[in-house]
């Protein structure tokens, strides 16, 4: 081998070193940070016609409470909104790092932002990107307050809405929220703390901002 | 992570001192290559000096595999790297005006800047032609606006147009490149036997 690299000339040896990379160019095929991508437009219509890729917030919350470790619920909205409230065990990437973030193609992502865009531009890109299986939290976070946190009974409601609600109020209780009675136009919250302006559940622990997303810099030109 | 300018790293006034530094340098690589040189630059054309295509096939591999292994790595982003739009029918007219001029001036663009740099006097009159040249097809451009901007591809690489890998055209480019090489050496020496000219 010593003799063989010795007799070999200095350009002997660089066309062998290119040789090799090449060889192993082949190999390796693409590199993988390619961001341009050829969509199935197809298969993403039919996606969203079926509303298959919707998860509605009563779900999430049964997920919720019985502690279903198998999906990442994932906050697009800004690190400043995400500190004021989020949804418990949510994990905060602001939309615009959402390719840069430590989300696996083969997990079961979860998304939500304040109403629907966010989820969907984010769904949409994740998508794109052969994430597998990306989900929208249907009616994003205001869904979640209205339905979870402060949901609202009228008083001449029937017997069945009724009863829905006393499974509603169990949980919006155990996410700390306040369910209210409504009649003749003024409500009166069912808890102890009558309050006008309902105030956001409390954050049991301060999370810290989505494990290790980098701030990506913007673009130049 | 690169491209730098892309990701912010400079603004565009530190860029343009990046661009006379890498232009200080790429200048002074095709000087050392002997592309100052127009008998040299020529003598490609006539197939008894292949300096020019080694040179060429040489930077073009080095710069491929570095790309390649570059975005491989993760510290380049390919698809931030700008690639022009492809005009096929005028890139092609341009390409041929291009070559013939080279042909009869012994030089590219590049070439003559960096041969008037050193002083040579045919280097000097060939850039005076260029902005000749670059005078003319401005007085014309309304004329020819529409042909300018025909046949637009938009974005076009290798691996999406043939629907290979990225890695398969590295691969073949190689082979070619390393095929030309050998040929090269083979054919100076015989066409050098023949022409009567030893390799300059």
């Amino acid at each position: 081998m010593k003799e063989l690299l010795k007799k070999l000339s200095a350009a002997q040896k660089l066309a062998a070193a290119a040789f090799l990379l090449g060889l192993l160019a082949l190999i390796i095929g693409t590199p993988s940070n390619n961001h341009s991508v050829n969509v199935n437009a197809k298969e993403m219509l039919l996606s969203t016609i079926k509303t298959q890729d919707r998860v509605d917030v009563m779900t999430l919350a049964d997920w919720l409470i019985k502690e279903k470790l198998d999906y990442t619920l994932v906050d697009l909205r800004s690190e400043k909104e995400f500190a004021a409230y989020n949804i418990p065990s949510s994990l905060n990437v602001p939309v615009e790092n959402i390719l840069t973030s430590d989300l696996r193609r083969n997990q079961k992502i979860l998304l939500y932002g304040n109403d629907d865009v966010a989820s969907a531009q984010a769904w949409f890109i994740l998508k794109s990107s052969n994430y597998k299986s990306v989900y929208i939290l249907d009616g994003g976070l205001n869904a979640w307050k209205d339905k979870i946190l402060f949901p609202k009974l009228a008083d001449n409601s029937t017997d069945e809405e009724k009863s829905t609600f006393e499974k509603v109020k169990q949980i919006s209780l155990h996410f700390g929220g306040t369910p209210q009675l409504i009649s003749g136009g003024t409500s009166s919250a069912v808890t102890p703390q009558s309050a006008q302006v309902q105030p956001m559940p409390k954050l049991s622990a301060p999370k810290s901002p989505a494990g290790g997303v980098a701030k990506k810099k913007k673009e130049g030109c | 992570m690169m491209p730098y300018f892309k990701f912010d790293y400079f603004g565009f006034d530190f860029s343009l001192v990046v661009a006379f530094i890498v232009g200080i340098g790429f200048g002074f690589a095709l000087e050392r290559g002997g592309f100052g040189n127009a008998r040299i630059l020529a003598a490609q054309f006539y197939f008894y000096n292949m300096r020019v295509l080694k040179v060429m096939f040489s930077a073009i591999v080095t710069a491929m595999l570095g790309l390649f292994y570059f975005a491989w790595i993760g510290w380049l982003d390919l698809s931030l790297v700008y690639i022009g739009d492809t005009y096929i029918v005028p890139q092609i007219i341009g390409g041929l005006i291009l070559g013939i001029g080279f042909v009869i001036g012994g030089y590219c663009p590049g070439t003559s800047l960096v041969s008037a740099s050193t002083g040579r006097t045919d280097g000097i009159v060939f850039v005076l032609g260029i902005f000749a040249g670059i005078f003319v097809f401005g007085e014309l451009f309304p004329l020819i606006e529409g042909f300018y901007n025909s046949t637009n591809l938009g974005r076009v690489t290798l691996p999406e147009f043939l629907g290979i890998s990225h890695g398969m055209v590295v691969f073949l480019v190689v082979l070619m490149a390393l095929g030309a090489f050998a040929a090269a050496g083979w054919g100076e020496k015989v066409l050098a036997k023949k022409n009567g000219r030893g390799v300059e």
